[in-house]
């Protein structure tokens, strides 16, 4: 059973309109959930439902089968850490992390105990007397996390947590926030824009875009068969090339680019919502690194007009009769000039149709 | 599929939210707007034509429309005054460095400890008839002391000016510290001479904190009331109210509502303009550096500069601590009093009736503030953190008495308080000793509103949410996070109110009850009546006094905060 369901979830504000459209979701125990989207996409508002910040304009949020929808925040027996932080000015560091102890009337003995020991996990046992404007902003963001889990809460909010963080900073916090998470096996509900944390993180991934969940899946489900065309253009660095439909079987289908090419794919290589009748039109992602140069025919055919060296090779853009079209060349292989002519190859196995736009 | 169950926000639906709207309604129903709302029918005449009062006012000659262009007049030429003054000051001060620059800075806003009455008559006695510089002139050019003398518009410009500046030098001398050097320095680079810097970039980027200024001495010098009534200028719209309160109540209600429409316009325009962007400084650290001066000359001439505005600044304050020391009656035909003595201070503690109208003000001031905090943050809070329909109609509520003239406040609660009303709980307020707590509550809870409501618009909310995730009630996380976090506005707000209510005169004095309670600026326009000016200024002198202390215990809070909240 999920310990944490949203039943219809809508929210309309008077002046932005409907933020969340009818959101269902069903999040399992121990999850590393993320609700990823671009800004504006509601994930942020979703969140906040959750906690109790705001509440849905209709819909229901269950934690297990009790209905929690219009709970006030200190009832739920959640923990947030907020984009910010919004770690208390006034106070120090365990005097934020014993906060919510202290609001649940525990004795002092266990409080001193638990903050020390949330200190020893997220490594500040040193710190817990500093203010917290002392503080860098990777240590705020773990007594933020400290103070979040150390009333261990039913479900972990993490808001956006690594935005204000520099690069190698939020490597860091990655992991860390992995760890975390599989130490103390709390669900947890992460909000992000950045696809590449989401991949990297979550075991489940909800794609958000103008309140409305494009896919639910996991990372890997979400990498190679976006279920929409808009999670495809949002996830990795995918073409999206247009194509017909020329025959399908059960089997597989026959398609064709307006070039004439025609490939043979599984007809599992689809998004649910694309049908496959002849003469219909399908978008196919064509990922930026299953894109390879070739000295036969090959599918597509372009000038090389862009080139971006990206460490372990180049990221390419190439003009084509298909619009411009990103792929990765490795370093291995010799690298055309720019201006030149190339042709490009593409196997079958990694192309998923979507429906076009 | 079934169609979706729409809920309604909880709050809305809570008990405890919604009494407590209510109870913020009523009061500023029962003492800000209702008594607006009654002075406004009690100048339509009854029988007739309802606005038979208005009339007078589109007529050239009458008394009204002289009134009215009498206030605009002086308040027109004050900003231009006091404009000048304070851009030229914080220009000054900000801008080039020489010597003593920084004694100079702090010196220049003396003048805020001015005391109401007390620093009026201060002026009077300076520059009026028979003043000091009037008679010294007239020893030294053998005339009579009235061809130097300021009298009537003159005075009360004089007093506008320098009592107002402080509204442009600090608006401007703040705009100036933040100004980005490196936007001069940008116009100097793409050609631009000195003079093309300032008038193209500097005075454009002076031009919110100049307007802003110039909106508050248009307001404050509409409601001036001390300075015409001591320089005998009767054809002001303040004046008239106060004049005619008893005995043509329903002229001076006209009057007092149109001079209530001009401050809403203002302070509307006020609020409009602080909505606007400020021009911030963008560029990162760096303390920007002063112009060196070099020019033995301009040297010079700034240093004497910043010399004689100091010493004019100076001289009423100066003033009043040297009549402290003077003894009643002895200044009859001198520049300065003749004869000095410590008495006037030893009698405030060996007597107890001259102690006793500093006693009543305290108490007085200390009640208003107390209730004046309630509302004020109680409203502040609301306003802020609350969504609901009519937020815009209690904030402007809770502002209207900071715009409103002291004097149309006291006519308002005169009109509204001379019969008994459940606001008074069936009581005639009116010449009891309750109504004067009641003009201080109505007059000054904006000031507490407006600080409480700066502190939490500086406090993120999600510091509240956080509180609330980790399982406090909304009181624990109103008591424990939001409040420690907003006690320094609050408490600014609560010491600024208390000083001007222990300090206030032109609300008390169309107010003031029986003898017996007889507040500080009552007790001081007596004594001054009756020319026992060293009496009178010791009161001033307390209540400079108290301001200061006021400013110490702000600053202390401040650095306290400052210590707690920053590395």
């Amino acid at each position: 059973m999920s310990v944490l369901s949203l039943d219809a979830l809508t929210k309309t504000f008077q002046r932005a309109g409907t933020v969340v459209d009818s959101v269902k979701l069903h999040i399992e125990a121990g999850e590393f959930f993320t609700l990823l989207g671009p800004s504006g996409c509601g994930k942020s508002t979703i969140l906040r439902m959750i906690a109790g910040f705001e509440e849905p304009t209709s819909g229901r949020i269950l934690f297990g089968d009790r209905d929690v929808t219009f709970d006030p925040p200190n009832q739920r027996g959640i923990g947030m850490v907020f984009q910010n932080y919004a770690l208390f000015p006034h106070m120090s560091v365990s005097q934020n992390i014993a906060f919510g102890l202290e609001v649940r009337k525990l004795p002092s003995s266990e409080i001193n105990t638990r903050v020390a020991a949330v200190l020893d996990q997220v490594q500040l046992s040193t710190l817990g007397s500093a203010r917290v404007d002392q503080l860098s902003g990777g240590q705020q963001q773990r007594v933020a996390l400290a103070r979040a889990l150390v009333i261990r809460p039913k479900f972990l909010l993490l808001d956006e947590p690594l935005s204000n963080l520099d690069a190698k900073l939020r490597e860091e916090t990655r992991s860390m926030l992995r760890a975390v998470h599989n130490a103390s096996g709390v669900t947890t509900i992460y909000v992000t824009h950045d696809q590449e944390e989401a991949l990297a993180m979550s075991d489940r991934i909800a794609v958000l875009n103008t309140g409305k969940i494009h896919q639910v899946a996991t990372p890997r489900e979400i990498y190679e068969k976006p279920a929409t065309r808009f999670v495809a253009d949002f996830i990795g660095h995918n073409n999206v090339v247009e194509a017909t439909v020329k025959n399908a079987s059960d089997r597989s289908v026959v398609i064709r680019f307006h070039n004439n090419a025609e490939l043979t794919l599984d007809s599992q290589q689809r998004a649910p919502e694309v049908i496959l009748t002849p003469g219909s039109r399908v978008g196919v992602c064509v990922r930026a690194e299953s894109l390879r140069i070739t000295t036969d025919n090959g599918i597509f055919a372009g000038v090389l007009t862009g080139v971006e060296y990206s460490g372990s090779g180049f990221s390419c853009v190439v003009s084509t009769e298909f619009g411009n079209l990103r792929m990765e060349i490795p370093s291995s292989v010799p690298l055309p000039a720019k201006g030149e002519r190339v042709r490009l190859q593409v196997a079958e196995s990694s192309l998923h149709m979507v429906a076009p736009s | 599929m079934k169609e979706p169950v729409r809920n309604r926000a909880r709050w809305q639906t809570k008990p405890s939210s919604i009494a407590v709207l209510l109870l913020l309604a009523l009061v500023l129903w029962g003492y800000v707007v209702g008594p607006l709302v009654s002075t406004f029918q009690r100048s339509m005449s009854i029988g007739g034509n309802p606005l038979s009062e208005y009339t007078p006012f589109l007529d050239f000659g009458s008394v009204q429309s002289e009134a009215v262009r009498g206030s605009l007049m002086i308040s027109l030429l004050s900003v231009i005054s006091a404009g000048t003054i304070g851009i030229f000051l914080a220009v000054l001060l900000n801008r080039w460095d020489f010597r003593f620059r920084r004694i100079y800075k702090a010196m220049v806003l003396v003048p805020i400890a001015l005391p109401p009455l007390m620093g009026v008559k201060a002026f009077y006695l300076l520059y009026g008839k028979a003043g000091t510089f009037p008679q010294l002139l007239a020893q030294i050019f053998h005339t009579s002391p009235t061809t130097f003398a300021l009298t009537g518009v003159a005075g009360v410009l004089l007093v506008h000016t320098l009592t107002m500046y402080p509204y442009f030098y600090l608006s401007v001398a703040a705009s100036l510290a933040q100004a980005d050097d490196s936007l001069e320095e940008a116009a100097y680079s793409l050609g631009a001479s000195p003079f093309q810097a300032w008038t193209r970039v500097l005075l454009p980027m002076l031009t919110p904190p100049i307007v802003a200024g110039a909106l508050l001495t248009f307001m404050s010098s509409m409601a001036s009331y001390t300075a015409p009534l001591l320089f005998e200028v009767n054809n002001v719209m303040t004046v008239q109210i106060a004049n005619n309160a008893a005995s043509q109540q329903s002229l001076a209600s006209a009057v007092a509502v149109m001079l209530a429409a001009i401050s809403i316009v203002f302070l509307i325009a006020i609020r409009a303009y602080e909505q606007r962007t400020v021009y911030r400084t963008q560029s990162k650290g760096g303390a920007r550096k002063r112009r060196r001066v070099t020019s033995p000359v301009a040297r010079v001439v700034l240093f004497i500069s910043a010399l004689i505005s100091t010493i004019v600044l100076i001289l009423p304050i100066a003033m009043i601590f040297l009549l402290a020391f003077s003894e009643n009656y002895s200044w009859r035909t001198a520049p300065l009093p003749s004869a000095y003595t410590l008495q006037n201070f030893t009698k405030l503690f060996s007597d107890a009736d001259a102690w006793a109208p500093i006693r009543n003000s305290l108490e007085m001031s200390a009640i208003a503030v107390a209730g004046a905090a309630v509302l004020g943050v109680t409203s502040a809070y609301v306003t802020a953190r609350m969504r609901f329909r009519g937020r815009g109609a209690i904030d402007i509520a809770m502002m209207l008495p900071w715009a409103l003239p002291g004097t149309v406040v006291a006519f308002n609660l005169i009109v509204a308080f001379a019969r008994p009303s459940v606001f008074s709980f069936g009581q005639i307020l009116i010449g009891t000793y309750w109504i004067v707590p009641l003009a201080y509550f109505v007059r000054f809870s904006p000031l507490i509103f407006r600080s409480t409501s700066s502190s939490l618009a500086q406090l993120d909310p999600s510091l509240e949410e956080a509180a609330r995730s980790l399982g406090s009630t909304w009181w624990g996380a109103f008591r424990r996070v939001v409040l420690p976090l907003v006690s320094s506005g609050i408490a600014g707000g609560v010491l600024l109110a208390f000083v001007a209510g222990v300090g206030e005169f032109v609300a008390t004095i169309m107010l003031f009850p029986r003898l017996k309670f007889r507040p500080l600026s009552i007790a001081i326009n007596d004594e001054l009546n009756v020319g026992r000016w060293g009496t009178a200024a010791v009161l001033g002198v307390v209540q400079v006094l108290l301001v200061l202390a006021v400013v110490i215990l702000m600053r202390r809070v401040e650095d306290r905060n400052t210590m707690t909240h920053t590395s």
